[in-house]
């Protein structure tokens, strides 16, 4: 894609008082994608969709939205709308007054209003909740509401602040699908902040890793899972298991716990901490001690985490360091008959493995 | 077959209790049944005050109530006084809450205990310190200033000791304010005055509603405040019923004492159903 940026962050730093928010983070953000800035509690996500949105100033650095530079231009007067975590719906309007109001603040005559929130009420399948008032809605149904309110104003970006956090499970996964598809709708790009790792990774194009105010990595959901910048994302994005580099030669590394593990060691970056990153599900397990000169390392079943579809097997090594397994159900079946502490075999997938950067987790 | 056994009360079920309906009948008698006894003798058709034998029932004290015009005078100046320093009250009350609510600045603290000290300051404190200042600074209304601005004096008085109550309770109003509502107002277009007008104002309505009762009731009956800043011409009705008294109770403060109490049972009412409406839509 060689569009032209809706919103370009460029080296964007906010510091309150001695503590800093974000660090030179620079991101574009295309047209009709839906972008996710993803990170845990605290990494700068939030501040970062409230600077896009006007409610901070950025410390230095930029916000362009369509190439102008909206760095100072007040939330009122900026092309983007917000869906905030609250939902923050006015309690005291109607559903229709509610999703009314901005066109009102827009000064849009009363006959052009009313056909433009009719079909946002619809768009969100609201259309029979128009004469309610808010507290007679449920949770899903105030959030639809908040997202009509902000897509009846056509914003040039739509910004989520946790939208799918405050509903339960069950009607968060069926939001999911219908954000995604609100989107191919309505083709305005969303960007949405999210703590959920799977959330990001099922609903959008694009997502950013934050870690302390810092930028880890900008990549689509299968390159992140896949290939992670470090072993922050690696950890973050999924389950990982890590093992420390104690050694390198030219075509392989030495990890604690496993031992060699072949990787052109002469392209890894020279002088810093490496682990060895390897996913449960690349890790096979077989019931009974290994033989001898199998290559293949010894463990003790642990505690089996039963998912349904699959589940999460702890086994301790032989030097104490515990790794996590993913095995099918079928198998799980046979694990579980074999007891707590039974000598078990693990065949780690080197083709899978990846050598990352330690970093500070 | 299970034997059907009688429940007996469970440990929070106090209104099950015997013992407690006992004490929550006679709190109740308490309570009541002074302002009871009132309401009845104001009905009592007996020629002399004070006397409490039931000699007949009577609606003539409420005509002659009606027709004491000096009474009257007073009970028009109460309503008035209580009316205007009302709105004043919970106009200030409604600047200082959200003043404090919003807003950071040097002294805060200070300021807060400052708002509230008339809350706390004995009433005979702040009448006696009123009268003082008034007097000092020479504020008192000329005599015969016209009707209702010679009530000037009063009304400040009023406004002085009922306006921080107005305050406190807007205040604890608004801190049931979710602030994402008002930067959903802004980021939908809305300037710093629509959000005033358009979000936080109708958020406020219930607080604002409460203080003013409060306010209302307050400058009602206050007697020790305005005993000490009324003058001749500028009696209210608590004054006027505590200098009546000093002769005798006729049932004629009884009559009177009877349709102030029902006045404030009707505010409080109409007061309370649009505080109900303010919270069913939050």
């Amino acid at each position: 894609m060689t569009d032209t940026p809706i919103i370009s962050i460029r080296n964007v730093t906010k510091r309150f008082g001695s503590f800093v928010a974000l660090e030179d983070i620079s991101i574009d953000i295309r047209p009709g994608e839906i972008f996710a800035l993803l990170g845990p509690s605290g990494c700068g996500k939030s501040t970062l969709l409230r600077i896009i949105a006007g409610f901070e100033t950025p410390t230095e650095g930029d916000i362009l939205i369509d190439g102008q530079d909206v760095t100072d231009v007040p939330p009122n007067k900026r092309p983007v709308n917000m869906v905030f975590q609250s939902y923050a719906v006015f309690p005291h309007m109607t559903v229709e007054q509610n999703v009314a109001y901005g066109l009102k603040m827009d000064r849009l005559p009363s006959s052009e209003i009313a056909p433009k929130v009719a079909e946002a009420l619809a768009q969100v399948h609201l259309d029979k909740f128009a004469t309610r008032m808010p507290d007679q809605l449920s949770g899903g149904q105030r959030q639809r509401v908040a997202l009509a309110r902000a897509l009846v104003k056509r914003p040039r970006v739509l910004l989520l602040d946790e939208p799918l956090s405050a509903l339960d499970a069950k009607l968060r996964d069926a939001m999911r699908l219908e954000l995604v598809k609100l989107q191919e709708t309505v083709g305005v790009s969303f960007v949405m902040v999210t703590h959920d790792q799977s959330e990001a990774l099922a609903m959008a194009d694009r997502v950013a890793v934050l870690s302390n105010g810092r930028l880890r990595q900008l990549a689509d959901p299968m390159t992140l899972y896949q290939k992670p910048a470090d072993a922050f994302v690696a950890d973050f994005i999924g389950r990982v298991n890590l093992f420390d580099v104690t050694a390198r030669n030219g075509a392989h590394v030495t990890a604690a716990s496993i031992g060699q593990v072949p990787v052109d060691a002469t392209a890894l970056p020279a002088g810093e901490d490496l682990v060895v990153a390897v996913r449960p599900e690349f890790i096979t397990l077989s019931p009974g001690a290994p033989a001898d000169g199998s290559g293949k390392l010894k463990g003790a079943l642990g505690d089996v985490a039963y998912q349904g579809d699959n589940s999460v097997v702890e086994v301790t090594l032989a030097d104490g360091r515990s790794v996590q397994v993913l095995v099918t159900s079928g198998e799980t079946a046979g694990l579980l008959g074999l007891g707590l502490g039974a000598p078990v075999s693990l065949a780690i997938d080197m083709g899978q493995v990846s050598v990352l950067r330690r970093s500070d987790l | 077959m299970a034997k059907v056994r009688k429940s007996r009360p469970g440990p929070f079920d106090y209104a099950r209790k015997r013992s407690l309906q006992i004490v929550f009948l006679l709190t109740t008698i308490f309570l009541y049944a002074p302002i009871l006894v009132l309401i009845i003798f104001s009905f009592n058709n007996s020629r002399r005050g004070g006397n409490v034998i039931w000699r007949g029932f009577t609606t003539d004290y409420y005509v002659k109530a009606a027709n004491n015009a000096s009474l009257m005078e007073a009970f028009a100046n109460s309503i008035t006084i209580a009316v205007i320093s009302t709105i004043f009250s919970v106009i200030l009350g409604a600047i200082t809450a959200v003043t404090l609510w919003r807003f950071r600045f040097p002294l805060k603290p200070g300021y807060e205990g400052l708002v509230a000290l008339p809350i706390v300051v004995p009433e005979i404190c702040l009448g006696v310190a009123i009268a003082i200042f008034f007097s000092y600074f020479n504020l008192y209304m000329p005599p015969g200033t016209p009707w209702p601005f010679n009530l000037t004096n009063i009304i400040v008085a009023h406004i002085t000791f009922s306006f921080p109550f107005a305050a406190m309770v807007i205040r604890t109003r608004l801190t049931t304010f979710n602030r994402e509502m008002e930067e959903a107002a802004k980021d939908l277009g809305a300037t710093e005055f629509q959000v005033f007008r358009d979000i936080l104002l109708p958020h406020m309505k219930p607080g604002l509603i409460a203080g003013g009762l409060l306010a209302f009731t307050l400058s009602l009956d206050d007697f020790v405040i305005t005993f000490f800043t009324s003058g001749p011409d500028t009696v209210t009705f608590p004054v006027k019923v505590y200098s009546m008294v000093r002769f005798s109770v006729t049932p004629e403060i009884n009559a009177a004492s009877t349709v102030l109490i029902l006045i404030t049972l009707i505010l409080t009412a109409v007061a309370m159903r649009f505080q109900t409406f303010g919270d069913e839509r939050t």
